[in-house]
């Protein structure tokens, strides 16, 4: 009775594994040969492990071999190696790893043997996840997408492509200081590159916690947890907590937003207790994207609320020895989300406050309890791993895998025939595979191709073919196009982005490799190809490292394939050192202006940052070089690349001979220097040009921080300077010593703020100039002052060009005259208003000053924050709206009024 | 025989890195400079003075003779004796200074109206010191929020005392300030009404012979390649981030903001669902007519510039170069044909203004974007020499085909023979990612040739031209009667419509 229940499991499970099976993915067949072509029949071939039993005479196949197992135990879960060997096809859609148990009626037992086997290896290491969020960015920046196909903002599977290589269900499958490792060297677990190095070690973490994201570690308390509590909804500013319930509740690994369980419009508050050990005043910095606070001890401390991109607000405490609590609210609109939090003060330097907190009271200063993820718990029966390896050679586990007990690799016990005595419908092609055969799931095209590819392996010899298998086994396609095969998937198109959109695609998309063998020298390419690169700085994307793993014809073929007329020797007349300066000079920014778009040995272009000039010599051959300067279109079609050269002939035809061939050849030599070449010319300073007011003023309109997008600076001879705001319409800065530094806004592009060059800036308040107040009680008007309907009308110069400024509202109109005056070693700053309005018009009130303390110091003067001085006179001080107000009473009389008031400072 | 070799060596460099698909437009180079354009054209360059920074960003001519030249460091120099036939006794003043990049200037009774970053501004010198004294802020309909790329364009007076203006988006990307990314006119009354949405990154905005607006408009988001595009008021002219300030009240008028395009499309297919989406007038091959347009100017001197009257020429910053222009009406829209002019300007060109005796002044610069003039900056003059090129004069589009005008008689037998032509037709994807590969291309025959008996036009019959395609005309085997070949055998006709007749 039990066998035959056992036995009709087995066949039920059969059955729906069968009908659900998805056949093995393998990128190149999905994308190239889905029709069944023999060469899809020979890729499979290595691709599926086919020729590691099975072999072939033929040298050129690019074997591929399994993961090695060897240390298997501190990466992946118990429960899934269960579920994994019991079915793979259930457990990892599109596995390219066969079923090698499907129809043996003792696989239950064989599989917990190999269980315990490959659990004995190593045993599992735990680790909080940190950076999911850094994670998500990588993964959909840095090129993972171009073969694993787009995942959700929790690390979920998106909507793959036929092509996309699965990663089946990273959560149950990894631990994450294991997949953090395998990221980090896949090499060393996966020797034959399918699976490239793309990330550095932090990356790495970053990428796997952002991939491991949800996996329940049991944290329950101890430093570096905190209790959570999540919601959903959408705000602009912190909701109140009091009036929500919430979606889900409990403890997290710190301050890790990878609670959330969407992308946006939810907010969450982490709670936690730390030790303080020091009595002191502590600094908090709350970086979030968008709203936060932080509440130390119920006292709110960090006030960073509001939808904003990522912003750092800071706030201070005193802290006595003993355990407090920490309160963080933290909120997401759209767009992105980021939120760090870090504590600094006696003794803490710096440090990240989620590591520091302890989720209840009663686990402040205990070691985090996070030692396990439920249903992987073993107990290693030593009979069973005994067991297992006999399983691991009989089964051909060992065909593919590697797994060494002892330093000794386990043999595989079992051999195919021949891959050339095989034939179609038998064996793994069968549709009925028998006893003790490995179930592959393939699909109709996969048994046509590998039907046809056992009666004839398709040749790979020609340097076209080299190359065209090798791109395909290594899914180099998924990046880069040659001859209009391959390249970005137009539904990932959107992944690859640049920090450079003004380059274009240029700046973002992996370049096509047609001509690379041309164009790069076989060193660099192998570097590349094993090492990766990342020598396009403004591009995400890099070039992944394969370890070694693509075999030398692949080189040899490029080089062989792609070649260009060779550029004969060039002679100069002039001595070697002379040719060089002409090259810089031809480099520099009043001749070729490479400098523009160019970096070079790291110093900063003028606009886009292209790829580093010293680096062109490491990395090009010279032919290439040439033919590439010489006509950037027709090498590189839609380059933003400019030509210098028309038919042969240089635009400056003064340096060297004038030719094409020479003045490229003088760049080349001069580029070899590398980094001990001098700089091109103009690639140094520069950027200095001061304005130096001396008989009479200067006026410099742009963008001035302090004053606006809409500044208009006066430099004055006196070296008393102001910025007026002719948006705001008002006194924005003065300041005395240096005027303005054109050079930002006066070179290259002209980008940012450029704040004044001299010392001992005042700012001025901002606010509407002039108001008319019903009442001495009344608020000033906080309204834009444009949108209380105040214009700029411009401004008048005098004969040494000083400026009259003019505003107005309707018919109210002011003229304001700032003019220096200095008196002997006394120097002040007086501003002159003169209005107009219509008849009738009584009274109008102008502000002065507004400050935290503005006091009456005599004869018409006030101290502002006890730091500068303000004459004005029947001026008087007002408090209102929590602030110091200097309120100047203006009358009309005939329409005109004037005032006066001055700036001592 | 240096010549043929290198094209050899380029044919050789085609074949080796480009799919095959895109090795028939790369053969040609961009407007190549031949030997032959100084004989017809001159520069000449004038000489500011000693440690004056003169990025040319606006020309305007004064009816008393000077020239008014407006720069990036927000100057005003004025040129006396500009028309001398040595550029050297040009005498340089300067006029004002203390403005906000200048990209538009235009005289009107006494008055110099200044288009800068956030305004326009009208400048008097009051005291007659030769120097301006008096700035009255005429209208700030706009915005800027300290972004460089938001840049105002301002044109001359239209005949109704308005002035044009086009406004670059923030970053060049986006609408970020208000009425970022749209066109429109300051009236006589300083009033901003803003008229035309869509647009991206301008370089230039002047009027043709009838009256009518045009801006070019740069390779990015929405622009495959560069432009010449009409501002028509209600119009869009293909960048929908502008579509936020519908809106505002000041362009409430214009109802309600148009459909969004599909991005991926072409631009013709969206103009055919979008009613309001205005097709460029002429689209500028990518790095073969230049790769950033920029100023537009009228031929108005009936002549004295040579044999191109009221056609449109339109500068290039990269390539620093004067392409020309000739545009018609199919079915009441305008559309047209760009042909390589004139190269070697000192620097990258930004503003062209016809000046009284017919020539050309020319501004330049290179600050932040690479150019293929040398120099950081120049004012130059382009003059006519008196003789007239063997040109394609114009070229209209046909039901079946085109029509070539020469500016001489051409031979009979070589303009009448179909294998003196060839053609090449494409276009670029209309998409929300920055620029765009050729795409769609094919290879349309010229079947017949038909010469009109007085030699100075011919008839082409082509098979297959498509619509909505830049049409790509090489003329390589046409001579004139005296066995000249064209100075410039290339020319490139944007076919958004067929005519029926």
């Amino acid at each position: 009775m039990i066998r035959y229940v056992f036995v009709t499991g087995l066949v039920v499970a059969l059955i729906s594994s069968l009908a659900t099976a998805k056949s093995p993915i393998v990128a190149g067949f999905e994308r190239f040969h889905a029709d069944g072509s023999p060469r899809g029949g020979r890729l499979l071939a290595t691709e599926l492990g086919c020729v590691n039993c099975h072999t072939s005479g033929d040298k050129t196949l690019l074997v591929k071999q399994g993961p090695i197992l060897t240390e298997v135990g501190s990466r992946v879960r118990v429960s899934w190696l269960r579920k994994y060997l019991s079915d793979p096809h259930a457990t990892k859609p599109g596995t390219t790893m066969p079923h090698v148990l499907a129809n043996d009626p003792d696989a239950k037992d064989k599989v917990e043997a190999l269980v315990h086997l490959l659990a004995s290896t190593a045993s599992a290491k735990h680790d909080r996840a940190k950076g999911a969020a850094a994670g998500r960015d990588l993964y959909g920046k840095v090129g993972c997408v171009a073969c694993h196909g787009p995942r959700d903002a929790s690390g979920k599977e998106g909507t793959l492509l036929p092509s996309s290589v699965p990663l089946g269900d990273l959560v149950s499958k990894y631990t994450l200081p294991g997949l953090t490792k395998f990221l980090q060297n896949p090499a060393h677990t996966r020797p034959s590159g399918r699976m490239p190095k793309l990330l550095d070690d932090k990356m790495a973490a970053d990428v796997a916690s952002y991939l491991l994201q949800g996996q329940k570690m049991g944290v329950q308390g101890g430093t570096g947890t905190t209790g959570y509590k999540y919601y959903q909804g959408s705000w602009d500013r912190l909701p109140d907590f009091s009036k929500l319930t919430p979606a889900g509740e409990g403890v997290a690994s710190g301050i890790e937003l990878a609670v959330a369980t969407r992308d946006s419009d939810y907010a969450v508050i982490f709670e936690g207790y730390f030790e303080i050990k020091k009595e002191g005043k502590y600094s908090f910095v709350l970086n979030s994207d968008d709203g936060s606070k932080l509440y130390i001890d119920g006292k709110l401390v960090v006030d960073n609320d509001l939808i904003h991109a990522p912003v750092a607000k800071r706030g201070e405490t005193e802290l006595k020895v003993g355990v407090h609590s920490a309160r963080i609210e933290f909120f997401q609109g759209g767009g992105g989300a980021e939120l760090t939090a870090t504590i600094n003060g006696p003794g803490v330097k710096n440090r990240p406050l989620g590591d520091l907190l302890s989720a209840t009271k009663d686990t402040v200063g205990k070691s985090t309890v996070a030692k396990g993820i439920e249903g992987d718990d073993i107990t290693i029966d030593p009979a069973l791993v005994e067991k297992g390896k006999g399983v691991f050679a009989s089964a051909g586990c060992a065909s593919c895998h590697t797994l060494a007990v002892k330093g000794k690799p386990i043999e595989s016990g079992r051999k195919g025939e021949a891959l050339v005595k095989l034939s179609e419908g038998k064996g793994c092609l069968s549709d009925r595979p028998g006893m003790g055969v490995p179930v592959y799931g393939l699909s109709d095209a996969q048994k046509k191709a590998l039907a046809s590819a056992i009666k004839a392996l398709p040749e790979v010899k020609a340097s076209k073919e080299v190359i065209a298998e090798t791109m395909t086994v290594f899914n180099c396609y998924a990046c880069h196009a040659r001859d209009k095969v391959g390249g970005v998937q137009p539904d990932l198109d959107k992944a690859f982005q640049t920090v450079q959109p003004e380059m274009g695609d240029e700046g973002r998309l992996p370049p096509p490799l047609d001509g690379a063998g041309a164009k790069l020298q076989a060193d660099y390419l192998n570097q590349i190809l094993n090492n990766g690169a990342h020598h396009r700085p403004y591009m995400h994307t890099r070039m992944p490292g394969f370890g070694g793993a693509v075999p030398a014809p692949f080189v040899a073929a490029l080089k062989e394939s792609d070649k260009l007329p060779a550029i004969a020797e060039v002679k100069f007349a002039d001595p070697i050192g002379k040719v060089k300066s002409q090259a810089r000079y031809l480099s520099g920014g009043t001749a070729f202006g490479c400098i523009k778009c160019h970096t070079f040995n790291g110093k900063k272009a003028e606009g886009v940052q292209g790829i580093d000039m010293t680096l062109m010599p490491q990395r090009l051959e010279r032919d290439w070089f040439h033919a590439y300067i010489a006509n950037p279109q027709a090498v590189r079609p839609g380059t933003r690349m400019p030509a210098s050269f028309v038919l042969g002939k240089s635009v400056l035809p003064d340096v060297l001979d004038g030719t094409a061939v020479q003045q490229i050849e003088a760049l080349w030599i001069y580029l070899k220097d590398g980094a001990t070449a001098q700089a091109p010319a103009g690639m140094t300073g520069g950027k200095y040009i001061p304005l130096v007011p001396t008989t009479t003023a200067i006026l410099y309109r742009n963008f001035i921080e302090g004053a606006g997008a809409r500044a208009i600076a006066v430099g004055y001879p006196e070296k008393m300077h102001l910025a007026f705001d002719a948006n705001g319409l008002r006194l924005a800065m003065i300041w005395q010593g240096d005027f303005m530094n054109a050079g930002r806004h006066w070179t290259d592009r002209g980008v940012g703020y450029e704040p004044p060059a001299g010392d001992n800036i005042v700012r001025l308040h901002s606010g509407v100039p002039f108001a008319v107040l019903k009442s001495v009680e009344e608020v000033w008007p906080t309204d834009d002052v444009r949108k209380l309907g105040w214009r700029f009308r411009g401004y008048t110069l005098d004969d040494k060009e000083r400026p009259t400024f003019r505003y107005a509202l309707g018919e109210i109109e002011v003229q304001d005259l700032p003019l220096p005056e200095v008196k002997g070693k006394a120097t002040s700053l007086k501003r002159t208003f003169s209005l107009t309005a219509p008849a009738g018009t009584q009274e109008i009130t102008y502000r002065a000053a507004v400050s935290n303390k503005i006091e009456p110091v005599g004869d018409g003067a006030f101290k502002v924050d006890g730091t500068w001085t303000i004459k004005a006179t029947s001026a008087r001080v007002r408090k209102s709206a929590g602030k110091d107000e200097l309120i100047v009473p203006v009358s009309f009389k005939d329409g005109k009024a004037t005032f006066a008031v001055e700036y001592v400072w | 025989m240096k010549t043929i070799r290198f094209s050899l060596a380029g044919l050789l460099l085609t074949a080796l890195f480009l799919p095959l698909e895109l090795a028939s437009a790369q053969k040609k180079k961009g407007p190549v400079k031949s030997a032959g354009e100084e004989e017809y054209y001159k520069i000449l360059t004038f000489t500011p003075p000693e440690g004056a920074v003169v990025e040319g960003g606006a020309i305007e001519v004064l009816p008393d003779g000077r020239v008014a030249v407006g720069t990036r460091r927000g100057e005003i120099w004025m040129l006396e004796n500009a028309y001398d036939t040595d550029p050297k006794n040009a005498k340089w003043t300067r006029f004002a200074h203390g403005l906000h990049e200048v990209l538009g200037l235009s005289w009107k009774d006494g008055w110099l109206y200044v288009t800068q970053r956030p305004d326009v501004t009208r400048i008097k010198d009051s005291k007659g010191t030769g120097k301006a004294d008096t700035f009255e802020c005429i209208t700030d309909g706009w915005e800027i929020n300290g972004d460089y790329h938001e840049y105002a364009f301002g044109s001359r007076f239209d005949k109704d005392g308005n002035i044009w203006i086009t406004l670059c988006l923030t970053g060049s990307f986006n609408s970020s300030s208000k009425f970022r990314g749209w066109a429109g006119k300051v009236t006589k009354d300083g009033k901003f009404v803003p008229t035309t949405s869509g647009v991206r990154s301008p370089g230039g905005i002047g009027m043709n012979a009838e009256g009518e607006v045009f801006y070019t408009d740069n390779q990015g988001p929405w622009n495959g390649t560069c432009h010449l595009k009409h501002v028509k008021e209600g119009g869009f002219v293909g960048h929908p981030d502008s579509f936020k300030w519908y809106t505002d009240p000041a362009a409430q008028y214009l109802g309600a903001a148009p459909m969004v395009p599909k991005s991926g499309s072409r631009i013709v297919t969206e103009a055919k669902r979008i009613p309001q989406l205005i097709p460029p007038v002429v689209s500028f091959p990518y790095g073969i007519m230049g790769q950033s347009a920029s100023g537009v100017e009228c031929d108005l001197s009936e002549g004295k510039f040579g044999p191109f009257a009221k056609q449109l020429f339109v500068g290039d910053q990269t390539h620093s170069t004067l392409m020309r222009c000739f545009i018609e009406k199919v079915n009441g829209r305008y559309q047209g044909v760009c042909f390589p002019f004139k190269a070697g300007f000192g620097s990258g060109v930004v503003p062209v203004r016809q000046g009284k005796d017919g020539s050309m002044f020319v501004g330049s610069t290179n600050r932040g974007w690479g150019s293929r003039g040398p120099k950081p900056f120049a004012v130059e003059r382009l003059t006519w020499t008196g003789k007239v090129p063997f040109e394609i004069k114009e070229m209209r589009a046909k039901p079946d085909g085109f029509e070539l005008v020469f500016t001489k008689p051409a031979d009979a037998a070589t303009a009448g023979d179909p294998k003196s032509y060839a053609m090449s037709c494409y276009t670029y994807i209309y998409q929300g990612a920055y620029g765009s590969p050729v795409v769609d291309r094919t290879t349309p025959e010229v079947t017949k040739a038909t010469v009109s008996p007085d030699g100075l036009s011919v008839r082409l019959e082509v098979k297959g031209i498509v619509e909505g395609n830049i049409h790509e005309l090489t003329s390589k085997g046409v001579k004139s009667k005296d066995s000249e070949g064209l100075l410039h055998t290339e020319a490139y006709y944007t076919l958004n419509q067929i005519p029926k007749e």
